[in-house]
């Protein structure tokens, strides 16, 4: 460089005033710190299990002090987390709602709320296997289903079907705890009086008469004190005001009959809210492909039924895929697809990506032999 | 594995040091903690709405007549674009000086109205230019190391020591018109007093004659295309992959991931900040590197609320590209306000504008950004901080509303809130900072670039908005392209 005298005063100064101040080590700025704490993995141990009917279960879970998150994150009410599981040497996840309210989390403390599922694997390890003790790894809290004090409305109808309750109970308690000034109306539609979820909580929030009720209806038995059939537009009527927000949560054919409800009451698209929380194919015949999955240093060739994700898969094969909503609306698990075709069912992608050859391995059925590009 | 480069982080400046890298056939290997390249430069679904987190304007793009840096250094690699101009349609409100004005139309629209409001405006802004021309000519004289820059660019050497309001006014440039050319401030950060004035006029010369534009496509399309295009040059890049550890070992440089694994090259580029690598990655003690830091103030962080509107633009009444409110045209009044929650600063932009088909039809996107300085944020924590980010989207909103008269609140069908706790967590900005170091004093960008050689470290380079150029995708860019350079020019001399 040319030696121009300004240029090298400039260069003299500067260098002046960084030798002038101390050679401490940089710390780091409060934002830094609480960032710090935000792990992909959290660490808890099972503090309690509450039998809420025959097949569902509530697990109380505490951040495990001697591990290195003895702190959970804060969630808002209708999120979800995942639990990370071994199961014959295999690494599977589930998620689900979270169903305590937000400010148990300030004492870093999660409950969720698992049902069994016919042949599931994760539900039936889960209620079966754990006991008061036993330690979990759960992801950090996600999703944006809930209630949003800015955009939603102050007259709040929820929908839940079967163990779609979860995520309102957390709406409920944070409501009764003043974090929002919305009223709230759980319907919530389920088999029998024997199959109901947070019975005892329902009846002692109902007896407060404030601003949450639930509105139990049994699908399949008539009982006295309960609603008796499907959620219908006279049970909702009286609950519909001007200007309301409609959270759903439960199995799609709820969500299809509710809309035809909805649709004659007005509600507009921007007031209703669905969580995602099944995925469902079928495919006509049963057949296997074969799954090439590409990793950063290795390569492993395996079988993949087109009755099961490629997630699923590749858990299966004992390979750690990452995984979080499995509804394939985060794209935490995002892979590409090299060769091959899949029907995916449901993934939220963005533009640039199905431009670009990702898929959602979490919803992604094989339709062929597949390679997978998955960097991990 | 052996590498000749590794590169940490793909944000712009890092794919940018890449595409160099894989253009000149260097074995590369670009590591990403996230699964989509990017970093800033990225978007995020709602519901039907998908959202761009930082870039809207392209600077230093420029037109087929007057073609930006970034354009030529695209073209070089063979990515293709097909951006849209961005038009000067910016409302500008001052709550002190009980000031608004809209500026619209091309730039000669632009001066007249300056004149209208500060007589004598028109001949001074007139000028300016050939004085913001001189000053870029010399940039990138100083840059390509050319011989007589003192001879040939006296305005630049004879601003090289001045602030941008001090040769402003030096300029003859009425004080009214200074605030007013000056809201450019808020785009990098730093007050027009302590900003220098070679960096002021190098982006007000980028902002009037390399005119910026909006991508047709989401912006995580352009960084996946520059990912694609330097894998397609045999660059190689692993997702997923955050690193803990830089280590020297036998002369070479030594990274290793968070699960181990460890890589080999003999440089490492970096696309974070020097106060990231030295706190977090680096465990000797380097004492001019604390020193550095120590002496460097961040950039402010910011609240930035992310609106789908189910509404059209036009229905909306926002027929402005982009709205700012000020407490005051002064920017280092503005800056000190920062220091606390309640202020009125406000950016907001409407993509819509300029590109319709950046949300679904009769939908539109407002982006509404607030920004904080110090240590504002330390009294949220996790049991309030849900709470406290909407109330300060939902103040923000409401003041957007009141400030410019437009109902907003009844039309949202998405939003998200992002904190500087969301940005550091998925880009490592120190203090979730948005423009890197503040230009302030002696480091501003042109002191950085002139104490470059001499502050240079072994084997270590940095690149991105925290480097030399400061923050702007055209700058991060830049600095990855520049940085190769010299470390080509470097490999080629040892050879």
């Amino acid at each position: 460089m040319e030696v121009i005298e300004k240029i090298e005063k400039l260069k003299k100064e500067r260098k002046q005033i960084i030798e002038s101040f101390g050679a401490k080590p940089i710390e780091n700025t409060y934002i830094d710190r609480e960032v710090k704490k935000m792990k992909e993995i959290y660490h808890t141990v099972i503090t309690d299990i509450y039998e809420e009917t025959k097949d569902v279960k509530t697990f109380t879970l505490t951040a495990d002090k001697t591990s290195d998150t003895p702190v959970l994150a804060p969630f808002k009410a209708g999120q979800y987390i995942t639990i990370h599981l071994t199961i014959d040497d295999a690494p599977v996840t589930r998620a689900y709602s979270l169903s305590s309210s937000p400010t148990l989390a300030n004492k870093d403390i999660y409950k969720i709320t698992i049902k069994r599922v016919e042949n599931g694997l994760v539900s039936n390890y889960m209620l079966d296997n754990m006991n008061v003790g036993d330690k979990l790894d759960v992801s950090m809290p996600a999703g944006d289903f809930g209630y949003n004090p800015i955009k939603d409305e102050e007259n709040v109808i929820a929908i839940a079907g079967g163990s779609g309750i979860t995520p309102f109970m957390s709406l409920a308690y944070a409501i009764l705890e003043g974090i929002y000034s919305c009223s709230l109306t759980v319907f919530y539609s389920i088999k029998t009086y024997e199959d109901i979820i947070f019975k005892r909580e329902i009846e002692e929030i109902n007896k407060k008469k404030k601003n949450v009720k639930f509105i139990v209806t049994l699908t399949r038995e008539e009982k006295e004190g309960y609603q008796n059939g499907h959620i219908s537009k006279e049970m909702l009527e009286p609950y519909i005001k001007e200007f309301n927000t409609v959270l759903m949560c439960g199995p799609k054919e709820l969500y299809r009959s509710m809309n035809e409800i909805l649709n004659e009451f007005n509600i507009p698209r921007k007031s209703v809210h669905y969580e995602n929380f099944f995925v469902e194919y079928k495919p006509n015949e049963k057949i296997t492909y074969k799954l090439k999955v590409i990793m950063k240093d290795k390569v492993e060739e395996i079988t993949c039924n087109n009755d099961e994700t490629l997630l699923v898969a590749m858990e299966r094969a004992g390979i750690a895929a990452p995984s979080l909503c499995r509804v394939g609306e985060c794209g935490y698990c995002r892979s590409v697809l090299l060769e091959g075709k899949v029907k995916m069912i449901g993934a939220s992608l963005k533009k640039a990506e199905a431009e670009n050859d990702y898929i959602h391995p979490c919803v992604s059925f094989p339709d062929s032999d597949i390679v997978l590009r998955l960097d991990i | 594995m052996n590498y000749d480069y590794i590169i940490v982080g793909a944000g712009m400046g890092g794919l940018s040091a890449g595409l160099n890298l894989a253009f000149n056939h260097k074995k590369v290997l670009i590591l990403e903690k996230n699964s989509l390249p990017g970093g800033f430069v990225t978007t995020f679904k709602r519901g039907r709405f998908e959202f761009d987190t930082s870039l809207y304007d392209l600077m230093d793009y420029g037109r087929d007549n007057h073609v930006g840096s970034l354009q030529r250094l695209f073209k070089k690699y063979n990515i293709e674009l097909d951006p849209l101009l961005i038009p000067y349609n910016i409302r500008i409100k001052s709550l002190d000086d009980n000031f608004e004005e809209v500026i619209k139309g091309e730039i000669d629209d632009w001066v007249l109205r300056l004149e209208e409001m500060q007589s004598g405006s028109m001949s001074t802004f007139r000028s300016l230019l050939p004085v913001l021309k001189e000053i870029h000519e010399a940039l990138n004289a100083l840059r390509k190391n050319r011989k007589n820059i003192e001879k040939d660019f006296p305005n630049f050497i004879k601003y090289l020591d001045k602030n941008a309001y001090e040769a402003l006014l030096d300029l003859n440039i009425p004080d009214k018109t200074i605030h007013v050319l000056g809201y450019i401030w808020i785009e990098i950060g730093s007050p027009l007093n302590k900003l220098s004035f070679i960096d002021f006029a190098e982006c007000m010369y980028k902002y009037i004659f390399k005119r910026p534009v909006a991508l047709t496509e989401k912006s995580i399309d352009l960084s996946l295309k520059l990912a694609k295009r330097y894998e397609e040059l045999g660059g190689k890049i692993h997702y997923r992959s955050c690193v803990s550890e830089i280590k020297d070992i036998d002369g070479k440089k030594e990274v290793i991931l968070t699960d181990g694994t460890t890589y080999k090259a003999k440089e490492v580029i970096c696309n974070l900040s020097e106060r990231y690598v030295f706190k977090n990655l680096i465990k000797e003690n380097h004492s001019f590197a604390n020193q550095k830091e120590n002496a460097r103030t961040l950039s402010m962080n910011g609240l930035v609320i992310y609106l789908g509107l189910n509404k059209s633009y036009q229905d909306l009444k926002l027929y402005n590209y982009r709205y700012y409110q000020f407490q005051n045209l002064n920017s280092a009044t503005n800056i000190k306000s920062m220091k606390k929650f309640s202020h009125h600063t406000i950016e907001a932009i409407v993509p819509n504008i300029v590109n319709e088909s950046c949300s679904p039809k009769n939908t539109t996107i407002l982006v509404l950004k607030t920004l904080y300085m110090s240590d504002v944020w330390n009294n949220v924590n996790k049991t309030n901080y849900y709470q406290t980010k909407e109330m300060l989207a939902n103040e923000l909103i409401e003041e957007f509303e009141n400030a410019f008269n437009i109902d907003i609140k009844e039309y949202i069908e998405e939003m998200e809130i992002a904190t500087p706790f969301t940005f550091e967590k998925y880009t490592n900005s120190i203090n979730g900072n948005i423009f890197g170091y503040m230009r302030l004093g002696y480091d501003n960008s042109i002191h950085r670039l002139i104490s470059y050689e001499e502050e240079r470290i072994p084997h270590l380079s940095f690149v991105g908005s925290s480097s030399l150029f400061g923050s702007g995708v055209d700058n991060a860019f830049y600095s990855g392209y520049y940085i190769t350079e010299k470390l080509l020019e470097e490999e080629r001399r040892n050879d």
